[in-house]
């Protein structure tokens, strides 16, 4: 009985002791922290915007950013406008840094904070260069959109909205240029919603394909055909590149399936082996 | 009799087979990866580098910049932005370093100073020897 | 060689008497059916998840910035980690499945009846021990479905009154689901679990040899109406030996088992991984539907649909403790289910109820 009380107090003992300087570090580092970012319960911009006191343009405007590529990003209301999302009453204030709408001028820096390698080619483009020269050229939102922001696709060109200012002549040369590649990132999509479903996270194939898309995209708001057009070559063999590794792992993964199958007739033969034997009398 | 005998040789059979499909992968399983081609490491001058200036540079497939650092020395980091991927750009203005897709921003440590990356860039292991640099 | 070796094993330990008197002279009752394999099958499936389990833990990292990778890593990079990951979660599933079917049968042809109350609480314990099992193991993946149904389960003792939110915080190692409750899940999961186990199967198993296996209620008079007054051990001398007979059953049950596990692999690898399952867990996200293992459903289920949660809780504890100590609460003795309208009437009821609720519990 001494020896199990000793050997107890010795299990429990000694790692509290030599523990007790650590505990402090413990608690903060592993105890509270949620491992993927602070979390942000109250929103005063969303708890007033959504609220019946505002005018109901303003209210759609909470609505329009549930539905965005941004909200489902965690991207909120003050990484774009500033503020502060936890004072609701000084959440507006220029001190905190609140910026309201944009003018069509500031849009560009507006968006281009985060967006920064989009914005360098945009100013350089025939687009950013209308906007300087004349103020209401077309921004980011005027093809974007502003709250309800959705992932880009080859159909945000389209001669409806080209033709508001020029023929879309030009624009449908370019979408034609776009249309190879992005028609490639589509068929990629797809080969990685099959790994999804195959129960792999294709974590870097996924990023692989974000960043050529991104740097083709990028290249695209120079809005020069003959730009995209010289490059495109580069971009479809990084494509393929994906592609194959793609493929290689939907190999992988028939194999793992038929060497399964192997095991499951071996399993199954012997079984019908058992039950015939079981069925055979001894003599 | 016959037939009994005949069960239990096939049964011998099956579960042998049955043993070294596992042992198999097994040994697989536990055996480490081949010994990695030894990724030859990059030399590159001096001169190449000069104070205040970064050169980029393809390590073992990996993209990345050796940075002279004005009284800090040199430094060699991946350019592999630790948020989505894409490259990001030596700032010699701010002596920073900047990836275009979502503005993060990283000091010339490879530490996180703003935006969503939520690691630091990885460091490559950098030695100068005379009048060059290796790099690996 | 081979002879000079037995024979030195033999003058050692008496390795002929002990095949002889426990399996060639080891009789069983002679109208014993399959379903009495099933305890063998249960042992072999756990026997299956200590050595895939062992294996897993060669590459698995219990670590919230690491777990998912290195899960993913041991489905993609390493050769045949797929086939040891499968078979451990496939495998975790079945021997649940196995338990349930076992304590199944034995209710039916009421072999939980004196003298062997002890036996059945020593099986239901095991059972809630593998499914203790299943539930720390689902989180140490780290994906979206592992970490939200344990916030979801472990916020579940938060509905008793005053000692409720400790419990909770007890099972998480804080106020949320962090790193924190990834150790203790896994230090669950892989050393305090594994020996509880054992002991309740040593015990489970001393039992079945001390009072003999059962016979039977099928054409056979049930055990002496009379009261217990004395041990004794139920030998069956006019019974089947073990061997050959009941054992080729028991591996055939065993091979059943496994071919089911790799026609289940083979066909269908995703059984147990949802779309949210290859997701690594994030926080911030709350997915559409959140839901448990599938033997978790039912018990979910009633905990939704009662709208006082602690008696909710009430209710399962209730239920729980009729289920652990049903041996004492039925004190009829007929054995046979077919005899007992009533009890029959009760399991059958209750088997649907568990089914409805479990499939209601999924969406």
């Amino acid at each position: 009985m001494r020896y199990v009380v000793l050997s107890l107090l010795m299990i429990v003992g000694l790692p509290t002791l030599s523990s007790a300087g650590y505990q402090e570090d413990f608690a903060r580092e592993f105890l509270s922290k949620t491992w993927a970012g602070e979390r942000i319960e109250e929103n005063a911009c969303i708890d007033c915007h959504s609220s019946d006191q505002m005018k109901p343009e303003f209210r759609e405007i909470t609505d329009d950013w549930k539905k965005s590529w941004h909200a489902q990003n965690n991207i909120s209301c003050q990484d774009c406008h500033g503020g502060d999302p936890k004072d609701p009453s000084l959440s507006m204030t220029h001190q905190r840094g609140f910026v309201g709408t944009p003018s069509a001028r500031e849009i560009p820096q507006f968006c281009g904070k985060c967006h920064i390698g989009i914005l360098k080619n945009y100013l350089e483009s025939g687009h950013g260069k209308a906007l300087r020269a004349t103020g209401k050229g077309p921004h980011c939102a005027v093809c974007h959109g502003s709250h309800n922001i959705q992932r880009a696709t080859i159909d945000i060109i389209n001669e409806q909205r080209c033709s508001k200012c020029h023929t879309y002549e030009r624009a449908k040369v370019m979408k034609q240029a776009l249309f190879l590649v992005e028609k490639r990132a589509e068929d990629i999509e797809d080969g990685l919603k099959a790994l999804r479903r195959a129960g792999i996270y294709p974590a870097d194939q996924e990023r692989a394909l974000y960043n050529t898309l991104v740097e083709f995209r990028t290249l695209f708001h120079t809005v020069d055909v003959k730009l995209v057009n010289e490059r495109t070559g580069e971009f479809t063999l990084k494509m393929g590149a994906i592609e194959n590794n793609i493929q290689e792992t939907l190999d992988e993964l028939r194999t793992h399936r038929d060497f399964s199958a192997f095991l499951m007739s071996l399993f199954g033969g012997m079984g019908i082996l058992f039950f015939l034997l079981s069925r055979t009398p001894k003599q | 009799m016959k037939r009994r005998s005949f069960l239990k040789a096939a049964l011998a059979f099956l579960g042998a087979t049955t043993a070294a499909s596992f042992v198999y992968p097994l040994f697989r399983f536990l055996v480490p990866p081949p010994r990695q081609k030894k990724v030859n490491s990059l030399v590159i001058a001096k001169r190449d580098v000069p104070l205040g200036d970064a050169k980029e540079i393809v390590f073992g497939g990996i993209p990345a910049i050796v940075v002279n650092r004005p009284g800090k020395g040199l430094i060699a980091l991946s350019r592999v932005c630790t948020h989505l991927g894409c490259l990001v750009q030596y700032d010699q203005e701010n002596k920073r370093l900047l990836c275009p897709c979502h503005a993060g921003v990283y000091d010339l440590e490879g530490n996180i100073v703003s935006g969503p990356p939520p690691k630091p860039l990885t460091k490559l292991p950098l030695k100068v020897e005379g009048e060059t640099i290796v790099i690996g | 060689m081979w002879e000079r070796l037995t024979n030195w094993l033999e003058v050692r330990i008496g390795v002929d008497d002990l095949v002889r008197s426990q399996v060639t002279e080891y009789r069983v009752p002679k109208n014993i059916n399959i379903f009495y394999t099933l305890g063998f099958v249960a042992a072999v499936g756990y026997l299956i998840q200590v050595v895939t389990g062992i294996l897993l833990l060669v590459y698995y990292v219990p670590h919230p910035d690491h777990a998912f990778r290195s899960v993913q890593d041991i489905m993609v990079k390493v050769p045949f980690g797929w086939l040891f990951r499968q078979m451990h979660v496939m495998g975790s599933n079945l021997m649940i499945a196995a338990i349930l079917l076992h304590m199944l049968t034995v209710f039916a042809m009421g072999n939980y009846k004196r003298p062997r109350e002890l036996t059945w609480i020593g099986g239901a314990l095991l059972l809630f021990v593998a499914i203790a099992f299943g539930f720390s193991g689902y989180l140490l993946p780290w994906t979206q479905l592992s970490y939200w149904a344990t916030t979801v389960v472990t916020s579940i003792p938060t509905a008793v009154p005053v000692v409720g939110d400790f419990v909770a915080r007890l099972l998480r190692g804080g106020d949320q689901v962090t790193g924190a409750t990834l150790s203790r899940f896994f230090a669950f999961h892989v050393s305090i679990l594994p020996p509880l186990f054992l002991i309740l199967a040593g015990v489970h198993l001393f039992l079945i040899k001390r009072i003999g296996i059962s016979a039977t209620p099928f054409g056979l008079p049930a055990e002496e109406k009379r009261p217990w007054t004395e041990y004794h051990k139920k030998s069956h001398a006019d019974g089947y030996p073990y061997y050959p007979r009941f054992f080729q059953m028991d591996m055939l049950m065993v091979m059943v088992y496994l071919a089911v596990m790799f026609l289940l692999i083979t066909f269908l690898p995703n059984l147990f991984f949802p779309p949210d399952a290859t997701i690594p867990a994030n926080p911030l996200k709350t997915p559409a539907t959140i839901r448990p293992e599938w033997y978790l459903l039912a018990p979910y289920q009633l905990l939704k649909i009662i709208p006082n949660k602690f008696l909710g809780i009430l209710i399962q504890i209730v239920l729980f403790l009729l289920f652990l100590f049903w041996p004492f609460f039925d004190t009829e003795k007929e054995k046979n289910i077919m005899n007992r309208p009533m009890l029959r009437v009760l399991f059958i009821f209750g088997f649907i109820l568990w089914l409805i609720l479990m499939y209601w519990g999924r969406s």
